[in-house]
């Protein structure tokens, strides 16, 4: 292998992507975008949820108890339907999420010491949303229940109204909020974001970068001249890793300083790490630009084999731990599932190589093998 | 060269109807191509369909009980399967510091001392829960589980102290809550995500394919021949966005009939003519879009990281994943110009909601204008590059 050869093609290369203006702003504008539209536009918070109410009652109490929702940031008060018939296009056409419909008799079976049944109705498009809002309601409800229970205790039993609300709850639970003690979700997304981005822009580079070359037929320059293989995928591929090392320390800026995740970790070590893992996810698209022949193609397979993975293998959205074992192994065939690791681990819990040495190794390892598959897998002397 | 409009219309239309013919033909020539497209209308779907989960399962859990207690026990036996798994106990503050950090368990409960004395003494006793919240929407699931297992464990305790049963029970005022989740009562997530991710697929492919056959023309140079033919721009590009849509319409009927319904088991409540149908007054929207793109691009790297640049913000703004209500409002007002947003409501309201016309009206509008103003714009700007 010739230095000087690889050079020559690394030269080249960064010329033709220099010289492709649209190409070139995308190659840095993507990254960017992934991480602004995704951090900010994939927000799992469950707040203000619009729900009307069917008052039956039109009491004081049924007043006092939709204030309890109206005046939680979890709900947002739309208004007063008149029956349930209503309510029926308010929710098939998304105006409301959630319906109570309080029952007549509401404030006169309360105050005669009676249970009253409220109905809630919730849509239940986006499962993980009806959940959360579910869990909303059993908190203001149970929160008023205990109310009403301290109330009643201290009214029939003679208790202070003090020790009538310690007997009812004896255990409390009291919560600590490792790594994002204030529960940002911003923190989390865009830190664990890194994941998902380093994945598929290296890819996509080198997948278009070799498949361009094969459409366009340049590549039977390469095939006729005495360039070997290794000096062409290495000086193709380096402009490409370099243009991904730059992203990183981007998007690195953008999770700190637009998203303000905290950075605990060794910021040495996290870059190197995030190298390796770009060297690995380039390989990826190596790997589909040999198999490919049309650009057409290399997008769309690369785009398969790269959002997949990094969104849902990697524990970025959907938990680990909730797959089945089959899915777990699975996950853990992808190189994002240590890359993630090791982005949280290094953001938001201060981790260094002493604790994350493996997953290093894992993608270390990952990215030999990927490069070397491709050296071989690639041919100058095609069959077609 | 005549103009087209002094063409007898039979001629315009063989025209129209070749040049469709034509790119049928070339996709059914490109093996990798349909593959790919049969594989996002199937596989994709069903893996995305069936994997992704947002419930909290198996959440890794360690103890230290400091009491060991028949109280203590109980409580902690309350932290069972399905969401949460006990992985036993250690005896250590900084052994559990240790594994939060390795990430080998998610929370840590720390059970006091005397946990059982001061009960039974009438005190109040704090548990403490050590929670990794590195995944905000984890963390935040499994403290909401927690708190409810120890309410659930504090409010029987208190009825066994009080000696309430459950005919006392029914002389104090409470709340009963009935909950009814509507148009997915067991809150199956594949019926979220298989439509949503068919609507994704959908997007994509109306962005990338009429784009790409316009563009490989311009790459090839074939775009040469066809401008010395006597067809006009609008007759050039309309037959690829006929082609494309007919295949998208197609892996969507796969998808519907393969996927959706009998794997997934999905209701569908309303009328799937009218999905059919607004799907193509999508698809034909999206590609306008794609067209645009066209005319940008010279080549088809350039046209897939435009794609993705479109898709992406499409995608934000298309309320599957956060609703209208979840986003700051400059975001909120901006969704009203995303198609994929109108499409969203119609798709869900169609295939779950079971809504017809007279709900969706407005969205439906909305999709049609939207539409028709972002395709003319694409064959403006293709016809004025062509002129």
């Amino acid at each position: 292998m010739k230095l000087a050869r690889v050079r020559t093609i690394a030269c080249k290369e960064w010329r033709e992507i220099l010289r492709d203006r649209l190409f070139f702003t995308t190659a840095f504008v993507v990254p960017l975008l992934i991480m602004l539209v995704l951090g900010y536009g994939l927000s799992l918070d469950v707040e203000n949820i619009p729900f009307a109410v069917v008052d039956h009652d039109r009491s004081a109490l049924s007043r006092d108890y939709v204030h309890r929702f109206s005046d939680s940031r979890y709900f947002d008060f739309r208004g007063y339907a008149t029956s349930e018939r209503a309510l029926d296009p308010l929710l098939a056409d998304s105006r409301i999420r959630l319906a109570l419909i309080i029952p007549a008799q509401f404030q006169e079976r309360l105050l005669a010491d009676r249970p009253v049944a409220v109905q809630a109705l919730i849509d239940g498009i986006f499962p993980f949303r009806a959940q959360t809002t579910k869990g909303y309601l059993s908190a203001i409800n149970g929160q008023l229940n205990r109310e009403l229970l301290s109330d009643y205790l201290a009214r029939t039993r003679g208790l202070t109204p003090e020790r009538a609300a310690e007997l009812i709850s004896p255990v409390r639970l009291q919560q600590r909020y490792l790594y994002n003690q204030a529960i940002e979700s911003d923190w989390s997304m865009a830190s664990g974001l890194l994941t998902l981005v380093l994945m598929v822009s290296p890819a996509f580079l080198t997948a278009l970068g070799v498949v361009r070359e094969k459409e366009s037929g340049s590549i039977y320059n390469i095939y006729a001249s005495t360039v070997s293989r290794g000096e062409f995928i290495l000086g193709k591929l380096t402009p490409y890793v370099g243009v991904s090392a730059f992203n990183i320390l981007i998007v690195w800026w953008v999770a700190t300083e637009a998203f303000g995740a905290p950075f605990k970790g060794d910021p040495l070590f996290f870059f190197l790490a995030s190298l390796i893992y770009v060297i690995c996810t380039a390989g990826i698209g190596l790997l589909v630009s040999i198999l490919v022949r049309t650009q057409v193609a290399a997008v769309l397979v690369t785009m398969v084999i790269t959002f997949i993975p990094a969104m849902l293998y990697s524990g970025l959205l959907v938990p680990l731990e909730s797959m089945g074992p089959a899915a777990r192994s699975e996950a853990y065939l992808f190189p994002p599932v240590y890359f993630l690791q090791i982005a949280w681990g290094s953001f938001l819990k201060g981790l260094g190589i002493d604790a994350l040495w493996f997953q290093v190794a894992v993608l270390a390892g990952y990215a030999a093998l990927l490069w070397t598959v491709g050296l071989f897998a690639f041919s100058k002397r095609p069959r077609r | 060269m005549t103009s087209p409009r002094s063409l007898p219309m039979g001629l315009w239309w063989r025209r129209l109807w070749v040049m469709t013919a034509k790119e049928l033909l070339q996709l059914s020539r490109d093996p990798v191509l349909l593959i790919i497209i049969a594989w996002f209308f199937t596989a994709d779907i069903y893996i995305i369909g069936s994997g992704v989960s947002m419930e909290l399962r198996n959440a890794t859990l360690r103890v230290i009980d400091a009491d060991h207690s028949a109280a203590s026990r109980e409580l902690i036996h309350r932290f069972r399967p399905p969401h949460f798994r006990l992985q036993g106990e250690i005896f250590a503050h900084q052994e559990g510091t240790r594994l939060l950090d390795a990430g080998e368990s998610m929370l840590v409960l720390e059970i006091p001392a005397h946990f059982e004395r001061d009960l039974q003494a009438g005190r109040s006793v704090d548990v403490q829960l050590q929670v990794d919240t590195s995944n905000t929407v984890l963390g935040t699931l499994a403290t909401g589980y927690a708190s409810r297992i120890v309410a659930g464990f504090s409010e029987d305790r208190v009825r066994r102290e009080l000696g309430l049963t459950d005919q006392q029970l029914a002389a104090v005022p409470r709340i009963e809550e009935r909950q009814r989740v509507w148009y997915n009562p067991n809150q199956t997530d594949p019926w979220f995500m298989a439509i949503s991710e068919l609507m994704t697929v959908v997007t994509m492919l109306s962005l990338m394919l009429p784009a790409a056959a316009t563009v490989r023309e311009k790459e090839r140079g074939t775009i040469e021949q066809l401008m010395v033919s006597p067809l006009s721009p609008f007759q050039i590009l309309f037959p690829k966005v006929i082609a494309m849509t007919l295949a998208i319409l197609g892996g969507t009927a796969v998808a519907v009939f393969l996927i959706l319904i009998p794997v997934f088991q999905i209701p569908i409540k309303g009328s799937l003519g009218l999905f059919f149908a607004i799907t193509a007054v999508y698809v034909l929207a999206t590609s306008g879009l794609g067209l645009f793109i066209a005319t940008l691009s010279r080549n088809l790297g350039q046209v897939s990281m435009l794609v993705i640049v479109v898709l992406l913000p499409m995608l934000l703004l298309s309320g599957s994943w956060t609703p209208p209500e979840a986003m700051p409002e400059p975001l909120r007002a901006a969704m009203v110009i995303s198609p994929l947003y109108y499409y969203i409501e119609l798709g869900y309201g169609i295939l779950l909601k079971g809504a017809g016309l007279d709900v969706l009206w407005d969205s439906l509008l909305g999709l049609a204008v939207l539409g028709s103003v972002i395709f003319s714009f694409g064959v403006w700007r293709f016809r004025r590059q062509l002129g």
